[in-house]
């Protein structure tokens, strides 16, 4: 009796200390992962919002090492050689419509950008060669991703952000080339940092003629690393790579009348968006899936349409084959359908289907088809102040920039939020960088709240400047908005003189004019995030973490454009050429008359006079007497051209004169004409 | 001027019967009475002479500088290498155990071994041998070394290495051949040392030729064949870096997935290889897993063979440029070399993939190099033939014994990228020659030639590069020149003169290091960036600047100064016939 008992306890020991080491060697075996997933959003505007989400992560190489199977070699090296903690490039096209298209989730505030390259890094290595490793990774990037992205280098093109900008934490640089084109050219090396590049899986949907057809694309890579800490958690490298493209469906013509009078949104599916279908995932991708998002205002009107036509209407026109819910249908089941916990926002929470893409294969592709049953029209929620920025005066010499926020009328919930203290406030945080040329004066700043006049102080809680050094640095302006929670509008108005520039400093094309680089306007006391729950039995998706990521809602204003005073490129040499002829006139003539002989050249006339001749062979004879240089002699035998009378000579000069202006005139006809 | 013309006239006017007297042998066209006057002559000339002296502040002021090269140096340098190439000393041994003393004597045994070596050489004089720098010695052991016929091969070369020492006095390195007389089958075998050694049934006159052959294609030749890469193209950066990058390329991930343990292969295999290649070239590694990378080559289905078929004129088109994204390492400076070392995976379709010789014989190694770029290895993943249906692409794992294997072949390709042979057996014509391979991938011998031949062409790139420098900076004389230039210019001949008189003396591994050095100095001047900068401006933008100025103004002051002195002289005439004929 006592062995089998020993024996179970022996066994359970060894179970324990077996399971025990099973844990050590999962926590000890850390992988590199790779997950690819692709959001869908229909958008109010009838146009799809896809946002593909690609996160590569790999160990610290403490424990990992430093080669790798599927985390491209190039960033890692990037990393290492540059020391980077975190850094942030994208490549955008077009603008965000934040009214139409949303300002106020983790998409609008984490993936819109403004048009051109954005780039910002912070690094890991003393504040002294900051600036060096800045410099160089341009350079690295630039050949990297094929775009110009070296002209980041100069000073005058990057600042140091002080907290304005998502809150830095030192030695981080920021810079933006607004007029930078994106084309393939620099997506395809991004794809490359991909282990199935655009072979396979849901890559495979980006047809370059579809994607770049959108109404706005932005290709953006982002990553952080731990691998130079020395204290703290170490997650290792991870790389999230992401495009956001707006498209618009190809609608068929079903604008069948409906009673309200509205059109029935474009119906849409995969291969209408991007001409391509999926065939699967791609192997290397721990997960691989396709969502679905219905927003909170989107759902909640179909579910109240839905209950109206339920009272007449009960019979289901679902096809077969194919998954109805109210007011659309979809051609594929989803696997899974997932409700936003806890929504911020009063439409109600957001809705999204997921389907998993391990489920289809080359034989079986995915293609999702996107029917809409009924006219739906709803809002996308929006941040609480809408921003936009212009530019003000007339005239090459002064200016000023206005940035006016502008309050979007559904966010009165904010109101309720901020009620607790004494006097509700609305947080607004500008960030605001002006290239040297445009001189602004910081002492001109003028505020205004609901159209009155405020004094600066009272509105304004920080303010950091860093004024603009010319042919260095940029000027920097972040500053701290106190607004008062009703407020309708609030602007804001700086002054600037327009700078001049070196002849050599301006671009090829100086009559388009210059940008100015967008601002960034945020309201940190507004977190967008999207909550949805989770199953823990399902491995964690990346992209629903990273929506779940409380960030600062974050809006991006317009380019401007400010027209300089641009010089005629050819005026050095004009003015070289006219200084060099006025010298060389007054040198030649002041040594004439040095050089003159008043007494003689009296009695030459003298002599002139008295021989009386005509005066064009004389001219000729001393013509020709200075060009073989010999002092000249009148003419001898001049005495029988002296029969000529004046009259016919005042008429020879009258002829010569009208041939003149008349040959003149001919040429200008022939040359302008 | 003016006081010389009216004087004529003033003095009819106020004296009038004097002149009357003379006026009939006075003509006022040729003759003159006042003497010429100086003013206006000395007025434009001082004008036109101010302009010349300012003619050289000007030069001053529109100077660019202009570091000062050693041209003189670079020249006396190039020539040197050129005239005479670098030769290192060598010494060899040959030691003979259970010879008759009585019949050859050491002395007559030296005379025919060099007298054969000659014959092995031939005339010409390759850079980077030991040339006729060489001595021989020759000695005899009784019977004091025990080489025991049981010994292994290796365990004989570590006997050697004990009783013979490692091969290093002051002045170069000493290679030894050592003759074992015994009955047995005539057996010659280089250790990976600095020794050989021939036992068997040898005579005198056999044993000489093949030390002869030894000592000049071996040791001072690094056994290499005709046809193989000439030492010109050697894989290391102007840097004198070298980063190996191997890929690990899966055609096409639907079908298997294979991944290796490089780190295992970094650390247990590549690290001794790195260490002992240190001299020659700085070696880093970096490796990276690629997938849906298909060659871009044909191969067709060989029913015999039960493979696929690459033959190999089809190997240029083998490497698919488009797919196969082996990127150049951001982690290499910018002229280190990258060297791609490639393991391709073929998919299902086109497994197993054998590379046919031109004489029809299957590859052994199922891998090519491309000089210069680096070497591909074909590996068939175990049971690609069975049916493809049963396996599951996914967590393969090359395993232990066939990374070893690739590894081999790497060794191999590596060896050959580096001039040197792949195989282990040198055929002569004195006989075959076992050569002993070390764990290290490059014996000691075989490293000395590397670092020989490298230092010749390290110092020849270097002087080539050095004399382009210089003749680019003396045809462009509106060049800027930064001092810094003019430093490295200074460094890198410091270096090669240092690689030179190391090389003289005999320490292979110092004159490696500092002709690499002197090389990628030399490099980083030719490519300095300020060289290729905007400042350059030319002789013609000068000219187009200064010319409005200095043209319209120079025309103006120098026609006066001429026409000033014409005048003079010729007044001065009109004086002196007025003097002449007033005969004074």
């Amino acid at each position: 009796m006592a062995l089998p008992r020993w024996t179970i306890f022996l066994l359970l020991f060894l179970l324990c200390f077996v399971s025990k080491s099973v844990e050590e060697r999962e926590e000890h075996e850390e992988q590199e992962e790779f997950s690819e997933e692709l959001l869908l959003r229909p958008l109010p505007d009838r146009k799809v919002l896809a946002h593909f989400h690609f996160q590569s992560r790999v160990p610290p190489t403490e424990t990992y090492g430093r080669h790798h199977h599927l985390f491209p070699k190039a960033i890692y090296q990037l990393v290492h050689k540059f020391r980077i903690r975190e850094m942030e490039l994208s490549f955008t096209q077009g603008r965000w419509s934040y009214e139409r298209w949303g300002g106020y989730d983790p998409i609008s505030s984490n993936n819109a950008k403004p048009p051109g390259v954005e780039l910002w890094a912070a690094f890991d290595v003393p504040e002294h060669q900051v600036d060096a490793s800045w410099k160089n990774l341009s350079h690295a990037l630039s050949g990297l991703f094929c775009s110009s992205i070296n002209f980041l280098e100069s000073s005058t093109a990057y600042s140091a952000p002080d907290g304005g900008f998502r809150s830095s934490t030192g030695n981080m640089r920021y810079g933006t080339l607004p007029r930078e084109a994106v084309c393939t050219e620099n997506l395809t090396p991004w794809l490359k940092l991909l282990p199935c590049r655009d072979k396979a899986g849901l890559s495979a949907l980006m047809d370059r003629p579809s994607i770049y057809r959108g109404y706005y694309h932005s290709q953006r890579l982002h990553l952080t690393s731990t691998e130079f800490d020395s204290t703290g958690l170490k997650t290792g490298i991870v790389l999230e790579q992401t495009l956001t493209v707006v498209l618009k469906p190809n609608a068929p013509g079903n604008n069948m009348g409906y009673s309200s009078g509205s059109i029935l949104q474009p119906s849409w599916s995969l291969s209408s968006l991007f001409g391509k279908k999926v065939g699967g995932k791609c192997l290397l991708a721990n997960s691989s899936s396709v969502y679905l998002q219905l927003e909170g205002a989107l759902f909640s009107e179909l579910n109240n349409i839905q209950k109206e036509n339920e009272r007449y209407n009960n019979d289901d026109l679902a096809l077969k084959g194919s998954w109805s819910s109210p007011g659309f249908e979809l051609s594929v089941s989803p696997d899974r359908m997932i409700k936003e916990l806890n929504s911020l926002h009063e439409d109600g929470p957001s809705v999204l289907y997921e389907f998993l893409m391990e489920n289809y294969s080359d034989s079986k592709l995915f293609e999702l088809g996107f029917t809409w049953k009924f006219p739906v029209v709803w809002s996308c929620p929006r941040a609480p102040l809408h921003s936009s920025r212009f530019l003000m005066g007339s005239g090459n010499e002064r200016g000023a920039i206005a940035l006016s926020l502008i309050s979007t009328k559904q966010s009165e919930a904010f109101q309720i939020a901020d009620i607790n203290g004494e006097r509700c406030s609305l947080q607004v945080d500008v960030f605001q960088v002006v290239p040297w040329y445009v001189k602004v004066y910081y002492h001109t700043l003028q505020v205004f709240v609901d159209e009155q006049p405020q004094s600066v102080p009272d509105v304004i809680k920080k303010m950091h400047v860093s004024p603009s050094e010319d042919k260095v640095s940029p000027g920097v302006m972040e500053v701290v908005l106190n607004l008062p929670c009703g407020v309708k509008s609030a602007a804001l108005t700086i002054e600037f003189d327009k700078g001049f520039l070196h002849i050599d400093e301006y671009p090829p094309d100086a009559n388009q004019g210059f940008d100015i680089p967008s601002a960034v306007v945020s309201f940190p006391e507004f977190q967008a995030s999207l909550n949805f729950l989770e199953d823990a039995s399902s491995n964690r998706s990346p992209l629903l973490s990273k929506l779940k990521e409380r960030s600062p809602v974050l809006s991006y204003t317009e380019i401007l454009l400010v027209p300089l005073t641009t010089p005629d490129f050819s005026m050095p040499y004009n003015v070289i050429t006219i200084t060099c002829t006025v010298f060389a006139l007054y040198f030649g003539s002041l040594l004439n008359v040095l050089r003159r002989r008043v007494g003689e050249e009296e009695r030459l006339s003298k002599i002139k006079a008295a021989k009386k001749n005509g005066r064009l062979p004389l001219l000729l004879s001393k013509l020709s007497a200075k060009l073989r240089g010999r002092p000249w002699e009148p003419p001898q035998s001049s005495s029988s051209s002296s029969s000529s009378s004046s009259s016919s000579l005042i008429s020879y000069k009258l002829l010569i004169k009208i041939v003149l202006v008349a040959g003149v005139a001919a040429g200008w006809q022939y040359y302008f004409g | 001027m003016a006081e010389i013309s009216e004087a004529p006239e003033a003095s009819k006017d106020e004296h009038g019967s004097p002149v009357k007297n003379i006026s009939d042998n006075f003509d006022p066209n040729t003759m003159r009475k006042s003497k010429p006057g100086l003013k206006r002559l000395i007025l434009s000339l001082s004008v036109l002479f101010s302009f010349l002296l300012g003619l050289p502040l000007l030069l001053k002021s529109i100077e660019i500088y202009r570091a000062p090269l050693p041209f003189r140096e670079i020249n006396a340098l190039s020539n040197a290498i050129e005239s005479s190439p670098l030769v290192f000393p060598c010494h060899f041994r040959a030691v003979f155990v259970g010879f008759d003393q009585n019949e050859w004597n050491a002395d007559k045994l030296r005379v025919s071994i060099l007298g054969q070596m000659k014959k092995f050489m031939g005339d010409d004089l390759v850079c980077g041998t030991c040339g006729n720098n060489y001595t021989v010695s020759v000695a005899y052991f009784g019977n004091g070394l025990n080489l025991d016929d049981k010994l292994k091969d290796y365990d004989v070369d570590e006997h050697l290495e004990s009783v013979l020492g490692s091969g290093e006095i002051n002045g170069g390195k000493v290679y030894t051949v050592v003759v074992v007389k015994r009955d047995q089958e005539v057996k010659a075998v280089v250790g990976k040392r600095r020794h050989g050694w021939i036992v068997g049934r040898v005579s005198e006159l056999d044993a000489v030729e093949k030390i002869a052959e030894i000592f000049v294609k071996v040791f001072m030749n690094g056994g290499k064949e005709e046809g193989l890469i000439p030492g010109e193209f050697m894989p290391v950066g102007a840097d004198g870096k070298v980063v190996l990058s191997f890929n690990l390329l899966n055609a096409d991930p639907n079908d298997w997935i294979y991944d290796w343990d490089f780190q295992k292969i970094d650390e247990i295999l590549l690290a001794p290889i790195i260490k002992a290649l240190e001299p020659v070239a700085n070696i880093s590694v970096e490796s990276q897993v690629l997938y849906h990378t298909p060659k871009s080559s044909f191969s067709y289905w060989d029913d015999e063979l039960k493979s696929y078929i690459l033959s190999t004129k089809d190997l240029p088109f083998f490497v698919n440029s488009n797919e196969w994204h082996l990127d150049t390492s951001i982690a290499a400076g910018g002229r280190s070399k990258v060297l791609q070392v490639v393991v391709y995976l073929p998919s299902a379709k086109e497994c197993p993939l054998l590379l046919q010789l031109p004489n029809g014989e299957i590859s052994m190694t199922n891998g090519f190099i491309s000089p210069m770029w680096g070497g591909v290895i074909v590996w068939n993943p175990p049971g690609c033939s069975r049916d493809t249906e049963n396996i599951h692409p996914l967590g393969h794992k090359i395993s232990h014994q066939d990374l070893e294997k690739i590894f081999e072949v790497f060794m191999g390709q590596l060896r050959q990228l580096f001039g040197l042979k792949s195989n282990n057996l040198y055929v002569g014509t004195s006989g075959t020659f076992v050569l002993l391979a070390s764990e290290r991938g490059f014996t000691e011998w075989e490293l000395d030639v590397l670092s020989r031949q490298h230092t010749c062409f390290n110092l020849r790139s270097c002087t080539t590069t050095l004399g382009s420098l210089s003749r680019l900076v003396q045809s462009l004389p509106r060049m800027i020149i930064m001092d810094e230039i003019g430093k490295q210019v200074k460094f890198s001949l410091e270096a090669a003169n240092l690689a030179q008189s190391n090389a003289s003396l005999g320490i292979y591994d110092a004159s490696a290091v500092s002709s690499r050095l002197a090389r990628s100095l030399a490099e980083d001047a030719f490519f300095h960036p300020s060289i290729l900068s905007v400042s350059y401006y030319s002789f013609e933008h000068c000219f187009a600047v200064y010319s409005p100025f200095f043209l319209p103004v120079s025309l103006h002051v120098i026609l006066a100064a001429v026409r000033e002195w014409r005048r003079f002289k010729q007044e001065r005439k009109k004086y002196v016939a007025w003097q002449t004929k007033s005969g004074r």
